[in-house]
């Protein structure tokens, strides 16, 4: 019994001086931890930024940012459990309302990054290249070509030779940003598809298979000949995946990079940055992309997850930093950076930022 | 029958259940074999001292590890053993030493349908009680979670285990003019002791694998933090996040976090068993100068 009592004393200890020394370190004045989570697609920009922006602190601010998906993202930025939220579907007008109704202020979706959705495929002998037109890849995804040596596929790739392969179609079972953008594309392409399946984080798929991520429609991609799925640019061609140009609204065909990505971009943004730039009017923007946006509360007050002026400060200088100097970290990174419309959009937003009724966004921007 | 055939048919019994023993321990082996080729490459200094940071690092060579991840398993799930096990033991106790008690039926209802509920919902419930009101994801939510996991398997363990120590003890106590209470911590309790710590071990075991109550309670954390009252990384979490993302630099180190993860599993089990062990051995010797009579029993 005394045996038990002494590792029951241990397991005490263990526990209790690491949590006591924790808890002195985080009363100092100095260190400031900021919480964020959500959207996948831009977690790998945003920890990044993350980690230089506590070099360039000096270790003073730590930014935990945790990649949970837009849906997560967007759930847990309303319940108040995050200090900012990230994701790839921009908030819709309901869930404004409904924060304007219960904090008095609005939320703001401020742009922080753009990428590209690609249609990815696996067709034993076609390397990465196949050229795609909206009309196709939504009929390949509503079952109607259900063979890659179909006569439409051949007419737009003179140059390709087709096997006679089944099309296998591969989608994402969860909720996720990229399905919304890919989704979003085909509803503004075909009628039918807007008719009958509409757009979303997750939508009620015709055929195909369903996988949970991006890893998860990869995987499909990867072991089944004859599939085609969608996925984030950036595990693509990590994961040396081969993918297709799509022929943008202007009669170009564009393969997805960032250039491309970028250019998807060039248009008269609204002032809430709220805004589909898939199939885009610019020249050589790829026709399937998408801005990513960080979720932020107008009265950061209001916000539970902040619950001191000083987090709220740090978080305007970190969020600053990273639609500025932090843009740097992007192409590195296989990033869009975000044209300068976008950039001064959203140091607007952040310069109106209030605690308790007072203005701090400008105030803290100017003494940075 | 023959004394021949009998033999034989021992042989081919005895033969028979090695080959199943061996069905059962094979797929073990296989998987240890496969997550240690797989992540030992992935293994290095670094990895035991640095925090995650960002992908860029592991893209660009730069330092980086799990430090942060192991660090914050073991507060965690000491935290949860610390929460569960009190109550998982009363319960137990409860259940065995009381048996007439009113609760009873109710309470066994409750323990079967804990243990069969899927560890999510642990994570969902913590997520309301702990996090919200709080306000921020914590460490603690998440030793909450991994507590209501732990808390029908110790509970069950410690109830089987009483069950099974010998009656005469009981006797004996309560001969000697004992209350029921002082016979069940200090006679009943001490002689199960083996098997009331191994029962906490495997609920240790059981909870430290699980990633899904701690997504939306500990939440993660790509740095080291010991505050019990903030996010904090585990590793089945961190092997979940690294396993589907893109990168392959961090697919070899969610290898190599599963091999730590079986490490500290294995690690504790053994340690329990060794320190029951030796504690039991104690026990005997102690009992055997002072009442040689009772060593049966125990």
């Amino acid at each position: 019994m005394k045996r038990c009592g002494f590792i029951l004393l241990i397991m005490f200890a263990v526990m209790l001086s690491p949590a006591a020394a924790g808890r002195r370190t985080g009363e100092s004045v100095l260190s400031v931890e900021l919480t964020g989570a959500g959207a996948s697609f831009p977690a790998p920009l945003i920890t990044t930024m993350a980690d230089e922006y506590r070099e360039v602190t000096g270790g003073r601010v730590t930014v935990n940012y945790q990649s949970i998906g837009s849906g997560g993202g967007i759930r847990q930025f309303k319940e108040q459990t995050i200090m900012f939220g990230a994701t790839e579907a921009y908030l819709s007008d309901a869930d404004i309302v409904e924060i304007q109704t219960r904090t008095g202020g609005t939320a703001y979706t401020m742009v922080i990054t753009l990428g590209s959705v690609a249609p990815a495929y696996h067709v034993p002998g076609v390397p990465s290249g196949i050229t795609f037109t909206g009309e196709l890849l939504a009929d390949m995804f509503l079952g109607r070509i259900t063979n890659w040596n179909d006569p439409r596929l051949k007419a737009v790739n003179p140059g390709i030779t087709f096997p006679n392969l089944p099309v296998q179609i591969a989608h994402r079972s969860d909720g996720s940003g990229t399905t919304n953008v890919w989704t979003d594309y085909l509803s503004k392409i075909s009628a039918e598809w807007r008719g009958r399946i509409g757009f979303g984080t997750s939508v009620n798929w015709p055929i195909g298979i369903g996988a949970n991520g991006n890893e998860g429609v990869a995987g499909v991609i990867m072991s089944s000949p004859g599939s085609l799925g969608y996925l984030s640019l950036v595990y693509a061609t990590l994961n040396d995946i081969p993918y297709g140009a799509v022929i943008n609204a202007s009669g170009n065909a564009i393969l997805p990079d960032l250039a491309s990505t970028t250019a998807a971009a060039d248009m008269n943004l609204p002032e809430d940055t709220r805004v589909s730039i898939t199939d885009t009017e610019s020249p050589n923007g790829f026709p399937v992309s998408s801005f990513a946006w960080i979720m932020i509360y107008e009265h950061l007050d209001q916000n539970r997850a902040i619950s001191t002026r000083s987090e709220a400060e740090e978080l305007i200088r970190f969020l600053y930093w990273c639609i500025t100097d932090g843009q740097k970290l992007s192409e590195p990174l296989d990033f869009a950076p975000l044209p300068d419309a976008a950039v001064s959009r959203a140091a607007a937003m952040l310069r109106s930022l209030t605690w308790k009724g007072e203005i701090i966004g400008s105030s803290v921007i100017d003494s940075m | 029958m023959t004394l021949k055939t009998r033999y034989l048919r021992d042989r081919i019994v005895v033969s028979l259940l090695a080959s199943m023993t061996a069905l059962v321990v094979i797929p073990l082996c296989v998987i240890i074999a496969y997550v240690g080729i797989n992540g030992i490459g992935a293994l290095s200094w670094d990895f035991f001292t640095e925090e995650l940071g960002s992908p860029a690092r592991a893209m660009q060579g730069r330092p980086t590890g799990l430090a942060h991840s192991i660090v914050g398993t073991l507060i965690i799930d000491s935290l949860a053993v610390c929460m569960a096990a009190p109550v998982g033991i009363g319960t137990g106790i409860l259940l065995s030493e009381f048996p007439d008690h009113p609760v009873n039926p109710i309470l066994r209802v409750l323990t079967s349908t804990l243990n069969g509920m899927p560890a999510v919902l642990m994570g969902m419930l913590a997520f309301s009680l702990v996090v919200k009101p709080m306000g921020r994801f914590s460490a603690l939510a998440g030793s909450f979670a991994l507590a209501l996991v732990m808390l029908p398997i110790i509970a069950r363990a410690v109830e089987g285990v009483l069950n099974i120590t010998p009656w005469s003890i009981r006797e004996a106590g309560l001969a000697l003019g004992l209350p029921r209470w002082r016979v069940t911590l200090s006679m009943v309790l001490p002689a199960a002791k083996r098997g009331v710590v191994t029962g906490v071990l495997i609920a240790f075991a059981r909870a430290a694998g699980e990633a899904a109550p701690l997504l939306f309670t500990s939440f993660g954390n790509n740095y080291m933090n010991t505050n019990i009252l903030k996010p904090m990384d585990t590793l089945p979490q961190r092997l979940y996040s690294l396993a589907i993302s893109p990168y392959r630099q961090w697919h070899s180190m969610g290898w190599a976090a599963g091999i730590v993860l079986m490490i500290i599993v294995l690690a504790s089990f053994a340690a329990a068993r060794l320190l029951s062990r030796e504690s039991a051995g104690l026990h005997i010797k102690s009992d055997r100068s002072k009442k040689p009579e009772s060593n049966k029993e125990v």
